[in-house]
């Protein structure tokens, strides 16, 4: 880029003094600390009494958290919503890479069925929740069934155009050299839909994380989605507050943990 | 008339390096990527710098263009000094910076939709349609740059160059990319336009050949850091059949003399 | 969206087979037990002829309507901020750990506080999809913005283009690839956000539709609202596809 300024002027050089600062860590971390340190001020401070039954402040909120620390609700409820996410998601990998695995070895099948998956795909599954509440009724299997189905929906397919997109050249290749079908999937098929899978398996935490809350929004007795719907109905401003910071915190470390994992995975693939 | 050192030395000259080196700041050291260069090229002149990989050629552009300062000496256009991005100049780059999401036609127009230049609109039409005929490409008005092979979005480039009739063209190794044959069809039209405009072009490559085929005075440049080793006027009549060039006496004498000097360079370079 | 292989109309046969297979079994294994818990095409398909001269416009038009206002509001916000934002590296640079955090809640889950905060009706739909959709869109145009090529900003201002002209010609146009890219997950989305907050505390709209016959246990006038929920969705996704594949028709061209 051009740096031939003309003889910098006293503006121009605290702006670039001023740019070179935040730019640096030390300057991000300042300016982040001080943006929140006064909207948290402006916060606590600053609505009126009508205001504040809405808007609750910083304060109540965290005495709220506090309390939910100490008297265990915190601690019950994000186990709820840990196990049910968990558990779905181990049986909807499972079971979205057999059946994707089945159909991907079968091209006459998956391009029969693709506009039915299709339509299957574009129903909000959320939906099926109150169906759901009426076949297992309100608790933990509902809640696991319908995350299990979103889980499945996104690696078996996956999982299907990983198959599909396998280099024909390869299998050709493989095939000239006289691979039986068996060590065409075993060699070929299953490594190249590996990436595929993987990267659905990873896309697949975070849907498996919020359909776990949206369920426990809906139907559920447990689960940080339950406590946030829960306090709402009651009209319990500073509690739903304080269920959506438990929620943030939340995926903020899940999302971190996520990360963590794929660096790592990656290094050990490549 | 070919213009050579002698006849024009009275002319104030276009563009003008004295002294002008240049320096980068690469990881926390400082690299002296141009050392300092003195070089005049008049008006109507053209100009080839040939040089090994990282010799600063593409630097000299970049300071006539007005994205960089020289760390040193100074660099003038018009007898003033290059302060800021000089919109004099047309600037071709080896890569076809065309706007993916506009036709040919829209592409080569929009140096002459923007504020500084205002043309009303059937100016700006017939002009893109002359320019779309001039570089060979009627027929292609409505493709998109993804619908062209390389040699043509190459045309297109070009055509979005000239429109705006820059006195001044900067060019760096824009017909690299291209196979052998087209290289000779593109020199050959960008022999034509320059000289029926009078312009006055500065013109990088790496190809030897190509430099003496189309430049009035060739410019070697040395390895890293650059600085002109020689620079030697091409004694051959203007305008010449771009097909045939290469089986004259001249540019055979010229380019073996030439390449003498260029080899040391390149050598040098590789050993790095 | 179409197929032509070698068998194309083997799979077609197939298709239209599998297509009329399903509800005919679904048909008689009603027929045969009897039992509610199932229902039957037939009586699904009465329901909505029922619904269709009572209400359910006005529903399938409060959904739509929740999702547009939303999906507008919240796309231009999105497109704004992060077209802003996008050149403005300093400013990005502090704000972005912020962002990636808001990024990873999933922000339906807020449907609750919402309702409570605007009441039962529209308000809270429009407001959740809204930001759902402003997040989307948010990240695909900062990432879109920030990664525009600097040759072509470059080239242009070499011709004369003035700050605002690069803004207009390259940058809008550069990120229009990937606020489309955002579109096309954010609509789907859009609706799923919607329904979710109709389903919580609503008194119109699909959601309400599934849940009131949840509620009262009517099988039937499940199924229908599902239905049509599923067909909203093929809308959806299916508008989004065609949206971006008429704005980037100059990438597909030489296809």
């Amino acid at each position: 880029m051009s740096d031939l300024a003309l003889t910098p002027g006293v503006k121009d050089m605290f702006v670039e003094r001023g740019r070179l600062f935040f730019g640096g860590t030390l300057g991000r971390v300042s300016a982040r600390i001080g943006i929140l340190a006064v909207l948290l001020a402006a916060w606590q401070y600053l609505p009126g009494p009508g205001m504040r039954f809405w808007a609750s402040d910083p304060l109540s909120i965290v005495s709220a958290l506090v309390g939910w620390i100490v008297d265990g609700t915190l601690w019950r409820q994000l186990l709820a919503t840990l196990t049910v996410m968990s558990t779905s998601y181990a049986l909807g990998c499972a079971i979205g890479v057999s059946v994707g695995l089945a159909f991907g070895l079968l091209p006459r099948l998956d391009k029969v069925m693709s506009p039915f998956i299709f339509a299957a795909y574009a129903l909000p599954k959320i939906a099926l929740a109150p169906l759901l509440i009426i076949l297992f009724g309100i608790g933990v299997v509902s809640k696991i069934v319908l995350v299990t189905l979103v889980v499945f929906f996104l690696v078996f397919s996956s999982t299907i155009d990983g198959i599909r997109d396998t280099d024909p050249d390869l299998v050709r290749a493989l095939r000239l050299m006289g691979a039986s079908r068996f060590e065409l999937i075993r060699k070929v098929l299953i490594p190249a839909a590996l990436p595929w899978i993987f990267t659905s398996m990873r896309i697949a935490v975070r849907y498996a994380f919020s359909n776990t809350l949206l369920a426990e929004l809906i139907a559920s007795n447990s689960g940080i989605g339950y406590l946030i719907a829960y306090h709402s109905g009651i009209y319990d401003a500073a509690g739903t507050y304080a269920a959506v910071l438990i929620l943030v915190i939340l995926s903020v470390a899940l999302t971190e943990v996520l990360t963590r994992v794929e660096k790592a995975m990656s290094r050990w693939r490549a | 008339m070919p213009p050579n050192s002698d006849a024009t030395m009275d002319a104030a000259p276009k563009i003008q390096l004295i002294g002008a080196s240049r320096d980068f700041e690469a990881r926390g050291r400082r690299v002296q990527a141009l050392q300092p260069v003195d070089l005049s090229i008049q008006p109507a002149e053209f100009v080839a710098l040939v040089g090994p990989s990282g010799c600063g050629k593409s630097t000299i552009l970049n300071m006539v263009a007005g994205l960089l300062g020289p760390t040193l000496g100074r660099v003038t256009y018009d007898g003033a000094s290059v302060t800021g991005l000089n919109r004099r100049v047309g600037y071709m780059t080896q890569k076809d910076t065309l706007l993916p999401w506009r036709t040919v036609e829209a592409n080569i127009r929009i140096a002459l939709e923007l504020k500084c230049r205002p043309t009303s609109r059937t100016d700006a039409t017939a002009k893109v349609a002359q320019m779309i005929e001039l570089v060979g490409l009627k027929g292609f008005e409505h493709h998109y740059p993804n619908e062209l092979s390389g040699g043509m979005r190459k045309r297109v480039a070009l055509a979005r160059t000239l429109i705006y009739e820059p006195e001044t063209l900067l060019m760096d190794e824009p017909f690299a990319a291209l196979d052998a044959q087209l290289r000779l069809v593109m020199l050959d039209q960008l022999q034509f336009l320059t000289r029926l405009r009078k312009m006055t072009v500065l013109f990088v490559t790496h190809d030897l050949g190509e430099a003496i085929t189309l430049a009035d005075r060739v410019v070697v440049m040395s390895a890293r850091p650059g600085r002109i080793r020689t620079i030697r006027n091409v004694p051959i009549e203007r305008p010449l059949d771009v097909f045939k060039a290469r089986f004259s006496a001249a540019f055979g004498r010229l380019h073996e003399e030439l390449w003498d000097e260029l080899k040391d360079e390149v050598t040098k370079g590789t050993d790095l | 969206m179409a197929e032509r292989t070698a068998a194309g109309d083997g799979i077609v046969v197939w298709r239209i087979a599998i297509a009329l297979a399903i509800p005919l079994v679904w048909e008689a294994a009603w027929r045969l037990t009897g039992s509610t818990w199932i229902s039957s095409p037939s009586l699904v398909g009465r329901r909505l002829l029922g619904w269709a001269s009572d209400g359910l416009l006005f529903n399938i038009a409060t959904t739509v309507e929740e999702i547009v206002t939303g999906l507008a509001i919240g796309a231009a916000g999105g497109v704004l901020c992060g077209l802003v934002l996008g050149r403005m590296p300093v400013l990005a640079g502090i704000l972005r750990p912020i962002i990636v955090a808001f990024y990873s809640v999933p922000l339906i889950a807020l449907a609750p506080l919402f309702i409570m905060l605007f009441g039962l009706g529209r308000m809270p739909q429009i407001v959740l999809v809204g930001i759902v959709v402003f997040f989307l869109i948010f990240f695909n145009t900062f990432a879109g913005a920030e990664a525009v090529d600097e040759e072509l900003i470059l080239a242009l201002r070499l011709m004369g283009a003035s700050r605002g002209e690069v803004f207009r010609k390259i940058i809008g146009p550069a990120s229009v690839v990937w606020i489309t890219g955002g579109l096309k997950v954010a609509l789907p989305y859009a609706l799923v956000a919607a329904t979710t907050g109709e389903m919580l505390g609503s008194r119109g709209g699909i959601g309400f539709l599934l849940n009131d016959a949840a509620q009262q246990f009517d099988m039937t006038s499940l199924y229908a609202a599902l239905t049509i929920l599923m067909l909203l969705g093929i809308l959806a996704s299916g508008s989004a596809a065609r949206l971006e594949h008429w704005l980037l028709r100059w990438r597909h061209a030489a296809e």
